[in-house]
């Protein structure tokens, strides 16, 4: 098992809700309004006036066998449009009850 | 959750939310009345006094003074005035606006019983009278007729009032002048003498013999007869049979001392329509009926009862005040809908999207229909205000929408899906969409609390604009979101654009034009010292010029009909007056083809009612109603017109004084623009020759007309002068000799002539050759209680001499006034003319001389906004400091005001208006939206500034980006009012003024805004100063 940590645009919203459905993913847990930076680029997104756009949170813990799928359609979402910001991390999961 | 992602997320509820806005709004719009203002109630309360026999002088002493000192204390009176007449006094009290006036009315009756005691026996009980508009006729028709003239009473009694008083909402119809029937006995004072009889002898035995009475029953067998005398006279005819007394066994008939005519009562004022002899049919309104309604419902039914009409009697209409009304409103409403397209053309422009430019322009019906809901709720109308403020917030209401719709759009082309788009996007700027309505708020919603007149008009412009702007900025965060996420797509990108395409017409037009503008930017803002010079230089320039704008109140409005009143010498006849109304009437006919209609009534009417009160009349004043063809017509205004009338007057040796005036009465004494000079003190000689001698100074401005004088003419009055102890030894007293004199020379009503359920009355009196002259009346037989006869020369004396018909008091002081009306100069500077005549000339001590008048609310109406102004101003600062949290940034933004009053200024010294208070609100109204389009500037340089880009380059930047919102903005408003500015026509006068000042402003300051502020901005900045992480860095350097 992985846990894979999305944060992403709110503007992506629906594309994420659909993606979990596409890839039949079940479970998984959101933050919405959580801000942030990138490390290399883009605008922050702060909520602020002056940097006005969001993030949400989506953590999912996944087969391993699907991990590679699930990263392929972050990225598949983020080449739409660079600009608005998806980004994802995965962890190994030592135990679970 | 928010309202723009409920509004995504249940599009039905959101759809049905603003259907049902908009179906209560079509409801209203059905319901609602039209009118030309809103509706105002005068606060002025008058107290009439009647005082039988006394002069003028007597009543001002005895019962103006008592009543104007007992009620200088009511609340809330603003100004006490009062008219002594001969008879009469009438006591004006005006109150502040919004004053409780049935509460005045009861205060005043309170007043008046501490003074009653103080009044003369004889004075009647004061009568209190509240002036309603109601009371001013909506439609005056003329009546003529040939054949049927003297009947004409009757006729129009059955065909015309009885059916129009049915109407619901009518006050009354009431008829002026007309012909009444009359018995008319006229004796021979001679042949009474001969036989011994008097005219009041005579009198009771009319009455006796014209009488039916019942005398009892009789019971005959089983039936019970009622039992008659029936001695009434069955025609006119019988009358002169009478037998009045027996001399020598012979019986005297009526006919052998008078003659006996059965004809219409002697005239003391002559009627002519288009010169042909006629009546006038004026129609009152009951209080808060709708004009148009019950103009449209008379007019209909005055058409189905022409049919009944003898083919000799001709109607038409002198004036229909909801003709007026109907034309405004229906001009206004097309400057409207052109409005409304020249907005929808320039978001297409812009947007270049068709779906778009639907979504935005939804905004625009939804946000205005609001208004007509608010309309219908507290009670008003659709009226010029309310259209003009409509037509104001036209090109604001899609401002809002367009912010969001932008937004949304961007997203869209980022790749979010519409939906996720609408709601993320709006989040965004929904706050900054709030706070630019507050801004229009701050401006429009202190209108509300404008007090007096202006505030009546501005009251509800205020509380539309703040209306339409709120619901329009919900709409936006709601509708708008709701609808980009329905029909907004992704648009594919065309590899090759068509040729006429938005792409490769508008769209490198719209680039180039950015870029030229980011060049200029860039070149001021290396050049700050010519710019501010420049700008300092046009503020300068417009202080320099504002002097030469002239002042007026409220426009003047070209009614299509005016009045005229030209006065002869006083005590003149009206059968003199008559001829000289003749020879005006061929005058204004041949020489005047744009005249359709002229309605004169020469003399006095003795029961002219209500209309008395604002037309002088006298045997010696002639009046005219003119009626010209409609305004879009003819090729010369009104004014030109009447100048030319006054030229012609000017020529006729017999004419003394003559005044030609607009319409006035209908739009309730706003539209009145006469400047008057207030002459307080107590002697009345001195006073009138003050008075004449300040308005020969007067005639020689060259722009001053209608100069008036209120004090009227002395005239010439006969006065028997009796001396008491010849009285006393002939055994009588005053009142038996004037009763007699007032039976021979006036009348008296014996008794009534029935005829068909109508009465007539049977007055008998002296032939009119033996009631001509001094010495005729000097011959009147008096009977003394002994039976013996003294002529009224033996009793004492006639003589002629002159009163003084009226006198005026204000604020408890004797006043004269001197007015005029200006004629192509502007009032205000007519008013400084006459300022500088009341300097020149040397008034007497005890006298003061005053500018009063219309004048006088024009100063009062400016002070009001100016006071507006400076709440709209530190509003708006509000506002804008706590959305920038800066007490710095607000000034940045408010240096674009000024230059928005250049343009202003300049458009109307262009248009060659005078600054009305209607213009002044234009100017007031252009803070809020000037200010709009320099926050959107600024407040993107800040954020450019916080993003991290050097000053210049922020500023640069930022111009650039907000170039076309600004301009969309500005066009918007200023396409939006081009139609109200350009209207010609019907009312057009009033709200054009507006027009042209919001246009003028809006180019000037828009121009301006785009240099000077980005300017203003870099020299009260200091570059790095928003760069929070230098800041900070002070803070903990302790990490270094």
């Amino acid at each position: 098992m992985k846990s894979v940590f999305i944060i992403f645009n709110q503007a992506h919203s629906e594309k994420m809700e659909y993606m979990f459905d596409y890839l039949d993913i079940r479970g998984y847990t959101q933050w919405t309004t959580v801000y942030g930076r990138g490390s290399n680029d883009g605008d922050p997104h702060m909520g602020t006036h002056t940097w006005p756009e969001q993030n949400n949170a989506i953590l999912t813990l996944v087969e391993d066998e699907k991990v590679d799928a699930l990263l392929e359609a972050v990225k598949k979402i983020d080449a739409v449009n660079e600009e608005v910001g998806i980004r994802a991390f995965v962890w190994n999961v030592e135990k679970m009850v | 959750m928010s309202i723009y992602s409920s509004a995504v997320k249940k599009p039905v509820t959101t759809l049905m939310i603003f259907i049902a806005i908009i179906v209560l709004g079509i409801y209203s719009v059905y319901k609602l009345p039209v009118d030309l203002y809103p509706e105002i109630e005068i606060p002025s309360i008058t107290v009439f006094t009647t005082y039988p026999g006394a002069s003028a002088k007597d009543i001002e002493a005895n019962i103006s003074e008592p009543i104007e000192d007992g009620l200088n204390t009511v609340d809330d009176l603003k100004e006490i005035s009062s008219v002594s007449r001969d008879n009469l006094s009438i006591v004006i009290l005006e109150f502040e606006f919004e004053t409780d006036l049935s509460e005045a009315a009861n205060n005043i009756r309170d007043g008046l019983a501490f003074v009653e005691d103080e009044l003369p026996d004889a004075a009647e009980d004061p009568q209190i009278f509240k002036f309603n508009s109601s009371m001013m006729p909506i439609q005056m028709f003329a009546i003529t007729a040939d054949e049927n003239y003297e009947g004409l009473e009757k006729l129009l009694e059955e065909i015309f009032v009885n059916p129009l008083n049915r109407i619901e909402g009518i006050g009354s119809v009431s008829v002026v002048a007309t012909p009444t029937r009359e018995i008319a006995v006229e004796f021979n004072p001679r042949r009474l003498e001969a036989y011994n009889l008097t005219i009041e002898q005579i009198g009771q035995i009319l009455a006796a013999e014209n009488m039916n009475m019942p005398t009892g029953n009789i019971e005959m067998g089983k039936m019970d007869y009622p039992l008659r005398v029936e001695g009434e006279f069955k025609s006119s005819d019988y009358i002169e049979n009478v037998v009045i007394s027996n001399v020598q066994g012979k019986a005297i008939y009526l006919k052998d001392v008078a003659t006996v005519r059965d004809s219409i009562r002697e005239m003391t004022m002559d009627e002519k329509i288009n010169g042909k002899k006629g009546v006038r049919m004026m129609v009152m309104k009951q209080s808060g009926a709708n004009t148009v309604n019950i103009a449209k419902q008379v007019n209909a039914k005055m058409e189905e009862l022409k049919a009944n009409l003898p083919p000799d009697v001709k109607v038409q209409t002198i004036f229909d005040s909801s003709d007026f009304i109907k034309g405004s409103i229906n001009n206004l409403t097309k400057t409207l809908m052109f409005a409304m397209l020249f907005v929808i053309v320039v978001v297409l422009f812009f947007l270049g999207r068709w779906r778009a430019t639907f979504i935005v322009v939804l905004t625009i019906p939804i946000s205005l229909i609001v208004t007509f809901i608010y309309l219908r709720l507290t009670g008003n109308s659709i009226n010029i205000i309310s259209l003009s403020a409509l037509a104001i917030a036209i090109g604001m209401v899609v401002d809002d929408a367009i912010v969001v719709l932008e937004n949304i759009s961007k997203h869209i082309e980022r790749g979010s899906s519409p939906r996720e788009a609408a709601i993320y996007a709006t989040n965004e700027v929904w706050l900054a969409v709030v706070i630019t309505t507050l801004t229009v708020v701050a401006v429009f919603f202190p209108m509300t609390m404008v007090g007096g007149m202006t505030g009546i008009m501005f009251r509800q412009l205020g509380w539309i604009v703040t209306i339409t702007v709120t619901t329009s900025t919900l709409a936006a965060i709601s509708l708008t979101p709701m609808l980009s996420s329905k029909l907004l797509r992704l648009k594919k990108k065309h590899k090759k654009p068509g040729k006429f395409s938005y792409d490769r017409t508008i769209r490198p037009m719209l680039d180039k034009f950015d870029n030229w503008y980011a060049r200029v930017l860039r070149w001021s803002l290396s050049h700050k010292r010519i710019i501010i010079l420049a700008a300092l230089g046009i503020v300068i320039g417009t202080v320099l010029l504002a002097p030469r704008l002239g002042t007026e109140f409220m426009p003047q409005t070209d009614e299509d009909r005016f009045n005229i009143s030209v006065e002869l010498q006083a005590g003149v006849r009206v059968d003199e007056s008559v001829k000289i109304a003749n020879k005006i009437d061929s005058i204004l006919f041949n020489k005047f083809p744009q005249v359709e209609l002229v309605s004169t009534s020469a003399g006095a009417d003795d029961e002219g009612g209500f209309l008395s009160m604002f037309r002088s009349t006298g045997s010696n004043i002639i009046n005219y109603t003119v009626r010209l063809e409609n305004s879009s017509e003819r090729d010369t205004s009104i004014w030109e017109i009447m100048e030319a009338v006054r030229k012609e007057l000017k020529v006729f040796p017999e004419i003394v004084k003559y005044n030609v005036t607009t319409g006035g009465g209908m739009s309730g004494g706003m539209a009145q623009n006469n400047i008057d000079l207030e002459i307080y003190g107590y002697d009345l000689e001195k006073s009138t020759r003050l008075a004449d001698q300040l308005a020969d100074s007067v005639r020689n401005i060259p722009g001053a007309r209608d100069i008036k004088i209120s004090r009227e003419d002395e005239k010439p009055e006969l006065q028997v002068d009796l001396d008491r102890r010849k009285l006393a030894a002939n055994g009588l007293n005053t009142a038996m000799v004037s009763s007699a004199l007032y039976n021979r020379v006036e009348g008296l009503t014996a008794t009534q002539y029935r005829e068909q359920g109508e009465e007539y009355d049977v007055v008998l009196r002296f032939k009119k050759e033996y009631r001509n002259s001094i010495s005729d009346i000097k011959n009147i037989d008096v009977q003394t209680p002994m039976g013996t006869f003294v002529r009224l020369g033996e009793l004492g004396e006639i003589k002629e001499y002159y009163a003084p018909p009226n006198i005026e008091r204000k604020r408890r002081e004797r006043i004269v006034t001197v007015s005029a009306t200006p004629y192509k100069i502007s009032m205000g500077e007519l008013a400084s003319q006459m300022q500088e005549i009341i300097e020149n000339t040397d008034v007497p001590t005890g006298f003061m001389v005053e500018v009063g008048g219309a004048y006088e609310d024009q100063q009062e109406g400016f002070q009001d906004l100016a006071l507006l102004l400076v709440l709209s101003l530190v509003l708006v600062y509000l506002v804008m400091a706590s959305q920038f949290e800066s007490l710095k940034m607000p000034f940045i933004i408010m240096f674009s005001i000024p230059f928005a009053f250049t343009g202003v200024v300049i458009a109307l010294l262009i248009a060659g208006k005078p600054l009305s208070i209607i213009a002044a609100l234009g100017a007031v109204m252009l803070v809020g939206i000037v200010v709009k389009n320099a926050i959107v500037l600024v407040d993107y340089i800040n954020l450019m500034r916080d993003r991290g880009h050097p000053l210049a380059d922020a500023i640069v930047l930022s111009g650039r980006s907000r170039l076309r919102p600004v301009l969309m903005t500005a066009v918007t408003t200023i396409l939006g009012m081009l139609p109200l500015a350009l209207s010609t026509g019907e009312g057009s006068e009033i709200w054009s003024p507006m027009g042209i000042s919001v246009i003028g402003g809006l180019i000037a300051s828009t121009i301006i805004t785009m240099v000077i502020v980005p300017v203003v901005y870099m020299l009260f900045t200091r570059s790095g100063e928003r760069n929070k992480k230098a800041k900070l860095r002070k803070n903990y350097e302790f990490l270094d």
